[in-house]
């Protein structure tokens, strides 16, 4: 019954990422500069350091799984942010193995994970031609704003969520074992 | 070991041929969306709009304490607009009485004119955290008489159209979203002179504005400030419909039209209650069957097209 309580939180969190627009102020919001909010990736992350092991994959799966139900929810262009969010928590998972899993990693990887994935979704977008803007513009516009603002809330999960997913990962993922 | 590593390749380029087939299956303006993202669509859709009720009703109480500041001199302001609209209610009353005498003695239906419309109200439920998408969510669908490409306004004016209806929910393109595949045909009014008429040809991102195509044979004496509505020539849109004032006037890359930069009038960031406007008078549906009746109507042709 508790496994349920993932899927819950970040199902909550897309939800929410509909309405992320309206917490900015008007004079960003208004701006040229554009924030997107990766909250779901940035959930992720912490999946990834405090809930996996290094021979479970629920970050993985998770990241294909509301990826691309963000893509069908708000984008209705399939595909993008299922495989960005899928690479880029593989990508983290591998890093992992090299790594200890300790609070400087986690936000080393919070940050790689949040800046990585706006890329390579920018990088799509830019192949399909949904986006034409060069990429010193991208940097300048998205890339960096949106990094900011989504490492704002990636501390906030840190008190919220670090020890439960601990207890959480030493009680479903050792049952199971 | 070799054959892991063959299966890590394997999977890379599944994955990698589904990302392009997927990708390349939807990424145009699908009117139509399969039954699984229609069902997600729905179900999403209606936990949205429980969560947005009280979302919503917060962020109202915010924005009415930081209006408070300004509410005086509002005040004033519209007192002095509202004795203008008293006379210009009389005037307006009075035309239309007129204008229905007329009709009837020329036995025409008030659904016959292009003007007319049915309006579908409806609540913006979420809006795309995707900014590059500029796409919101409404709570109407199919079931209310939402469809695909019907005309979306707020009170200030037109804000895009629906470019997908679910059962339940619709998706909304907003005209800040809108490029060379979603023409409106639009016109200036004008009292004593012919109407100027055009095409909004898409949203421009370095001056933030609608880029409205005069065409050659109509007046060019087009200003600053001039209201730009839509004129229903297009055939899919009712006419009317305010767009945008008139910011700039340029001509396009060649020299040879005017092109003149339109700020369109609602507000594209704050929209919470919309209109869908779905046009009374049929719509020009069937295109590639009558080709020919099409040709000498260009407007007609390209707005109403949606897969080029």
């Amino acid at each position: 019954m508790k496994k349920i309580y993932l899927p819950l939180i970040l199902f909550v969190l897309v939800i929410a990422e509909g309405l992320s627009i309206n917490l900015l102020p008007d004079e960003i919001a208004l701006s040229d500069y554009l924030i997107i909010a990766h909250w779901v990736l940035a959930f992720l992350v912490y999946i990834a350091v405090y809930y996996d092991t290094e021979d479970t994959y629920y970050a993985i799966a998770y990241a294909f799984i509301f990826g691309l139900l963000i893509d069908i929810i708000y984008t209705g262009v399939l595909g993008v942010y299922m495989f960005s969010y899928g690479i880029v928590m593989y990508i983290i998972h591998k890093l992992l193995k090299l790594l200890q899993r300790n609070i400087y990693v986690l936000f080393l990887f919070g940050a790689v994970a949040i800046f990585l994935g706006d890329l390579f979704i920018y990088m799509m977008y830019a192949v399909v031609g949904i986006t034409g803007i060069i990429w010193q513009d991208y940097l300048l516009i998205r890339s960096v704003p949106t990094l900011l603002a989504n490492l704002v809330f990636f501390l906030l999960l840190f008190p919220l969520f670090r020890k439960r997913l601990v207890r959480w990962s030493n009680e479903q993922l050792d049952q199971s074992n | 070991m070799r054959f892991f590593r063959n299966k890590r390749l394997f999977i890379f380029l599944i994955g990698f041929i589904l990302l392009v087939a997927l990708i390349g299956y939807t990424f145009r303006d699908r009117l139509e969306l399969t039954l699984a993202e229609e069902i997600i669509n729905d179900t999403v859709g209606w936990i949205q709009y429980v969560i947005h009720v009280p979302v919503d009703f917060t962020i109202d109480v915010i924005s009415n304490i930081r209006e408070f500041r300004n509410i005086y001199e509002e005040n004033q302001i519209l007192k002095e607009q509202v004795s203008e609209f008293r006379s210009l209610l009389y005037e307006v009353q009075e035309v239309r009485k007129e204008n229905k005498e007329l009709r009837n003695t020329l036995g025409l239906l008030e659904s016959d004119s292009i003007r007319s419309h049915e309006a579908i109200h409806a609540t913006v439920i979420a809006r795309s955290p995707e900014r590059w998408m500029e796409q919101v969510t409404i709570n109407k669908g199919r079931e209310h008489g939402v469809d695909a490409n019907m005309l979306v306004m707020t009170a200030d004016g037109m804000i895009g159209k629906v470019q997908s209806a679910n059962q339940f929910t619709a998706r909304v393109k907003l005209l800040t979203g809108f490029d060379q595949f979603n023409r409106i045909s639009a016109m200036v009014s004008r009292e004593d002179k012919r109407n100027i008429f055009g095409m909004i040809e898409g949203f421009d991102e370095e001056t933030g504005s609608l880029l409205f195509r005069i065409i050659e044979e109509s007046d060019q004496d087009i200003e600053e400030g001039d209201l730009v509505v839509s004129s229903g020539m297009g055939g899919v849109f009712p006419a009317g419909v305010p767009i945008g004032e008139v910011k700039e006037i340029t001509t396009d890359q060649y020299g040879l039209t005017q092109i003149a930069l339109v700020e369109a009038s609602a507000d594209m960031y704050e929209i919470n209650n919309v209109v869908v406007l779905d046009r009374s008078v049929e719509k020009v549906e069937n295109m590639d069957e009558d080709v020919d009746e099409g040709e000498d109507e260009e407007e007609t042709e390209i707005e109403g097209e949606q897969e080029e």
